[in-house]
């Protein structure tokens, strides 16, 4: 890359998180909301996409460590209830939750490492969607726990006695009131920011050469010293402990958790987002996650002013379906006409105004383990 | 006892239309190596045909009606959307599927709404009693159509031209190819008759003791997936036998409910997938699936 | 392109198909043909010969419509049967139009009977009653397949499966019929059988393309004759020309010239040290001793056994399909034997999982290349140091100044081994964009970049030219020379093998037929036998 374009990007970057951190100053709650929906799935996606891009692992089960990662939090930092809803809690602090509940989805992945070590390809996959309705299962049933179908609240966000509630302590920049989603919204923006950075490194180091190396060539990893089976064990803990984080973020933004929205269907997202955004790209994984979890709350939310599309119970088409309707298609459209997903395009484009480039699109490129494993041409 | 032989004979005609489903499931895994996400969809399409079409052609003509409309959908994203992916990985492919089910799955869930159509299937809500024992009659009917669908299946897998195009090419796609067996139309044969399975499946989903057509049964039909892992996705016999076990298990799983209450509410939901982990843990490729061999 | 006879390529009036000037690329990066032509005139055989990756196989997919499944594509040039074009056109259509290919390693229908993999074979042809006549004259050829009709396909003999997977290919009644390496991996007097059915199978008016490595089988067979050699044809002429050019002779019969002895380096065997300040694991003797590996039915290798001395350059050669590859497969741990030992020093490797092997310094490379496509050439290089260096993934997710300093120093190592196999100026290029002779040679530098104490080369030549193959054979000896290390290489290319090694253990069928000096092997009478590939008298034939 020359110095003029390397610059470029470091400006870009500069500008795009200076934008980012004056946001909360401009957007009306709903985008608030929006935006840190989407920080959430950013951080899921790469957890995943280091998963199954990085490493040829396919799994469904991203869903069920998300939600051990929500009640988790809950479980650690709420307090213990009793009456209509009694719900157990240890009512921790809140930093000490996060990161026991990120803890906790570890050792949910190590312990389906057992299975994830011996399944391969589409049979993982489908094993993994097992996990899903169990988690699902149990955590309508788990009613101590987890509060069953109506789910139970999670306890705010408070640091070092700084607390994310409302009003406590006030705090009003250039006439807006920072309220929760405003601090929570400089939380997100940080724990994005650490787990970017932290997956670049992996990505790009040492781990991330023997995870790819386990993708392409089992026989070749492990004939060049890579333990298989650990990594595929290590990248799977790391993958939910990512969930997890994602988890712990989503609860946070919604208050409380329901366990409907743990479901196969979320699961099914996550593995959308990071094929849109171009397998094994980390960089794709959080553009695929901003379009995912966007695309159906701008649909939404400009339902009013958008041909063919009508509010609830108006006869016509619904703003979630209009957006079920666009992300299905997007699905399609992207591996038709995008085999490098959305991480792909930018390449393109700088391929074409930089051709000195040598990291550019190569055909081999990330993909899920293939069932044929034909020997090339003579 | 006689509760326990009522719901083996229950599951066991549950199971049937389950092997129907995942019987789909494993054709088009071998013709074309994809999985299929949006089997469910076809199958709630084919429901959703009979439903919408037994008032003007009866029955036996929606149910027509419907296993074409089925057959022809999925034809439809073999060669229009599958075939152009030509080179793409067959994961790939499957995750093309997903973005397929969930074009079917809003539409369909848009004309449905919150309805529950009827199928207007002629068993109603009769019972058969076979001495002691009562059975719906849309189960006998489901039990009796999937074997003796299952029966002409085998014959024509085992003995027709297309059966033996069908195995060469799943075989060993290449080979074929050099022999002059069309991939192309061998896929598309299998989607279709997959596609038609499927709309059968869901007729007989949908029937008594189901309340009927509901936008959810796509995704319920989801529950033949684990029937067609645990048998080894590229075996015919497995999709059979894992239809049955899953069908035999889930029934007694609801019909055992409250011996087992301390396991939670809605086991019988879950328990398929629980089976299927635990054979998996067994068989990696389940029960009756070819091993992945791993060449250098 | 030396042409002994003009008639192969003016002959245009009576050939039945021409290919003209093919080039073909896989994947957009590897050319495997390079202005290829090629005429077969009506009812003759006409032998391709050439080693692993000279572009045989991709010729017959270009013919056969089936390169799109292997990710390839027609550049330039053009192919014609009977005048029509077939370039574009799907198998099906090919088959249809009167040209059948039996695709190398066979590859019947296993799980399907003898019976089922005939009928589909004739799935093409309309006609019932040509179908059963089709059939009955399959069962006249190959009365053996008659007999075990009902059987499953997957329990034939080698021999019976060749049988079969030509037969299955009569059954549409070719014209023209292209025979993909059929010899390989079969006895001498099955490969005489063949060579039979491929005259009688003419003999009724059918033309055949006979792709071989078994050069005095095809050669004994053939009218016309080509030599491929890395995508371009590098000679023809009549089968009997061919027979007699000293090249033939020497590269593809086996028949030594006068020149074995100009080795580069002479063999010398360093004293076995362990080098500590280099972290290099002490160099040992590997000794394997009556090793058999089966799989199902068939039997790999069978009791083998060969030892490895310190510091030297020992070559494992044989016919395809002898299990070359199986025994790399074992001495890395990839397989585990039926029954038998490999030891390596005082450690015994048989039973240990790879990347423990790969820890005592037993590095490899791999025939079919097996490295990240999408990764750069430093980054392949890297995961050769996966096993002499440290970083995890909390050093280097929080990017540690331990992780950091590790990167540079074995940043600089990787560099060093990109010299040593000229790969310095593509360090930072991804793999699939270069071709196929430089990813050879990053298999080699990953190998070398773990620091091998053994190093374990598959086919290291396959599919290069010349020139390359003299380079790869420089750099093989010069980093033995330098490092003293222990060298176990499997290749085809004897004259290669002869300039390399100290001692050869030949195996043919899973046996060891033979072991010495490389002067010692080549007069070795059971040898010549396995390289010719049949009775002493096609020998004569062919020589």
């Amino acid at each position: 890359m020359s110095d003029r374009s390397r610059t470029l990007t470091r400006l870009g970057w500069v500008a795009m998180w200076a934008a980012l951190l004056l946001t909360p100053l401009f957007l009306e709650q709903f985008w608030e909301q929006a935006g840190l929906f989407a920080m959430a799935s950013i951080i899921g996606a790469i957890g995943l996409t280091i998963l199954t891009g990085t490493t040829g692992q396919l799994s469904l089960a991203h869903a069920f460590y998300v939600a051990v990662g929500a009640y988790g939090y809950c479980y650690f930092a709420g307090h213990k209830t009793v009456g209509v809803e009694s719900v157990a809690g240890l009512g921790l602090p809140p930093v000490l939750a996060l990161v026991l509940a990120v803890l906790l989805a570890g050792v949910a992945g190590a312990l389906f490492s057992p299975i994830s070590a011996r399944l391969r390809g589409i049979y993982l996959g489908i094993a993994s969607i097992g996990l899903v309705f169990i988690g699902q299962h149990i955590l309508f049933n788990a009613t101590g726990l987890t509060g069953g179908f109506n789910g139970r609240d999670a306890q705010p966000f408070g640091l070092a006695g700084f607390q994310f509630q409302q009003g406590s302590p006030d705090i009003t920049v250039n006439g807006i009131e920072f309220g929760e989603l405003e601090k929570l919204w400089y939380l997100g923006l940080a724990l994005v920011a650490l787990s970017y950075w932290y997956a670049r490194n992996i990505v790009r180091g040492r781990p991330g050469r023997a995870l790819e190396s386990v993708r392409d060539s089992e026989v070749a990893a492990a004939v060049m010293g890579v333990d298989v089976a650990r990594y595929k064990a290590a990248v799977f803990i790391l993958s939910s402990m990512y969930a997890g984080l994602a988890g712990v973020l989503m609860a946070l933004v919604f208050g409380r958790i329901v366990p409907n929205t743990f479901g196969f269907p979320l699961s099914v997202d996550f593995l959308v987002m990071i094929v849109l955004g171009g397998l094994g790209s980390i960089r794709g994984a959080a553009l695929g996650a901003i379009f995912v979890s966007v695309l159906p709350r701008a649909l939404d939310h400009f339902s009013g002013s958008l041909p063919l599309v009508s509010d609830a119970g108006g006869g016509g088409l619904q703003p979630s379906q209009a957006a079920r309707l666009v992300y299905g298609a997007a699905i399609i459209a992207v591996l038709l006409y995008l085999p490098g997903g959305l991480a792909g395009i930018r390449r393109r484009l700088r391929r074409d105004s930089d051709p000195d480039d040598p990291v550019q699109q190569p055909t081999g490129g990330p993909r899920l383990p293939s069932h044929d494993l034909k020997e090339t041409a003579t | 006892m006689n509760q326990f032989v009522e719901l083996l004979i229950s599951g066991l005609s549950l199971g049937f239309v389950y092997a129907l489903i995942a019987l789909g499931f494993v054709i088009i895994f071998k013709a074309t190596r994809v999985v299929n996400f949006a089997h469910g969809s076809i199958l709630l399409l084919g429901a959703y045909v009979v439903a919408r079409t037994h008032g003007s052609l009866g029955f036996a003509g929606a149910v027509l009606a419907g296993v074409l409309a089925a057959a022809l959908c999925a034809v439809i994203v073999q060669l229009v959307i599958l075939r152009r992916l030509r080179g793409a990985t067959t994961d790939t492919l499957t995750i093309v599927t997903i973005g397929i089910d969930i074009l079917l799955a809003t539409e369909l869930t848009r004309r449905i709404g919150t309805k529950v159509l009827n199928i207007g299937d002629p068993w109603r809500d009769h019972v058969v009693h076979l001495g002691s024992f009562s059975v719906p009659s849309a189960r006998v009917a489901a039990a009796v159509v999937a074997i003796l669908v299952l029966a002409a299946f085998t014959a024509a897998f085992k003995y027709s031209d297309w059966g033996v195009a069908m195995r060469s090419a799943a075989e060993d796609a290449e080979g074929a190819a050099l022999m002059g067996i069309r991939l192309g139309r061998v896929a598309a044969g299998a989607w279709a008759v997959a596609g038609a399975l499927a709309a059968l499946g869901g007729v007989f989903f949908t029937t008594f003791p189901t309340p009927g057509v509901q936008a959810t049964v796509g995704l319920s039909a989801l529950t033949a997936f684990p029937a067609a892992i645990l048998g080894g996705l590229d075996s015919v016999t497995g999709a059979v036998v894992g239809g049955l076990i899953i069908g035999v298990v889930t029934t007694m799983t609801s019909g055992y409910q409250d011996h087992i209450a301390f396991l939670g509410r809605g086991l019988g939901d879950v328990v398929p997938y629980v089976v299927m982990v635990l054979v998996l843990l067994w068989r990696p490729s389940g029960l009756f699936g070819t091993k992945e061999v791993t060449r250098v | 392109m030396p042409t002994l006879t003009e008639e192969g390529v003016n002959g245009l009036t009576d050939a039945v198909l021409h290919v003209r000037d093919l080039s073909v690329r896989y994947a957009g990066a590897v050319r495997a043909l390079d202005g290829v032509s090629i005429s077969v005139t009506e009812g003759s055989v006409v032998a391709v010969l050439g080693g692993n990756g000279a572009g045989k196989s991709t010729l017959l997919r270009a013919i056969s419509g089936t390169l799109g499944l292997q990710g390839g594509a027609v550049e330039g040039g053009e192919v014609t049967f009977r005048g029509q074009d077939l370039r574009g056109r799907d198998p099906g259509t090919v088959v249809r139009s009167g040209i059948v290919q039996v695709p190398e390693g066979r590859r019947i229908f296993g799980e399907l009977t003898v019976e089922e993999n005939l009928r589909a074979g004739g799935l093409s042809v309309r006609d019932r009653g040509a179908r059963s006549r089709a059939r009955d004259r399959v069962f006249e050829l190959f009365p053996r397949l008659e007999e075990r009709h009902r059987q499953r396909a997957a329990l034939l003999s080698g021999g019976e499966q060749q049988m079969l997977a030509i037969g299955r290919a009569l059954m549409s009644e070719p014209e023209l019929l292209l025979l993909d390496e059929p010899s390989l991996g079969l006895a001498p007097k099955v490969v005489d059988r063949i060579g039979e059915v491929v005259r009688e199978i003419n003999g009724q008016g059918t033309s055949v393309i006979l792709v071989e490595q078994n050069a005095a089988m095809a050669l004994a067979v053939a009218d016309q004759a080509y030599v491929l050699e890395v995508g371009r044809v590098s000679l023809s002429g009549t089968a009997a020309e061919l027979a007699d050019t000293s090249e033939v002779r020497e590269r593809y019969l086996g028949i030594p010239g006068g020149d074995t002895d100009d080795r580069p380096h002479p063999p010398h065997a360093p004293a076995p040290s362990a080098d500590s300040a280099n972290g290099r694991p002490a160099i040992r003797e590997l000794d394997v001793e009556a090793l058999t590996v089966r799989f199902g039915g068939i039997t790999a290798l069978s009791d083998v056994a060969f030892r490895v001395e310190p510091g030297s350059v020992h070559a494992v050669i044989g016919p395809n399909g002898a299990g070359k590859s199986t025994c790399l497969n074992v001495l890395t741990g990839v397989y585990a034997p039926t029954s038998g030992t490999v030891r390596y020093g005082d450690k015994v490797l048989t039973g240990l999982r790879p990347h423990r092997i790969a820890r005592l310094g037993v590095s490899r490379t791999f025939q079919n290349i097996a490295l990240s496509p999408a990764a750069t050439v430093a980054d392949n290089l890297l995961l050769g140091r996966h096993r002499l260096s440290r970083a995890g993934f909390l050093s280097t997710g929080f990017g540690l100044p331990g992780a950091r300093r590790e990167r540079k120093r074995e940043q600089g190592r990787v560099a060093e081994v990109a010299g040593l196999v000229h790969l310095d100026a593509q360090l930072q290029r991804p793999v699939a964009e270069l071709p196929y002779g430089d990813r050879k040679r990053v298999e080699l530098g990953r190998a070398l970049c773990a620091d091998p104490a053994l190093l374990l080369l598959d086919e290291p030549v396959a599919g290069m030219n010349p020139d390359e193959s003299e380079q790869m054979s420089q750099t093989i000896a010069n980093v033995r020379a330098e490092l003293g290390i222990s060298v176990v290489l499997v290749e085809h290319d004897m004259a290669f093998v002869m300039r390399l090694a100290d001692h050869v253990t030949v195996l043919d069928f899973g046996e060891r037929i033979a072991d010495g000096t490389p002067a010692e092997v080549q007069q070795d009478p059971a040898v010549l036998r396995a390289y010719l590939g049949g009775s002493p008298d096609s020998q004569e034939a062919a020589g």
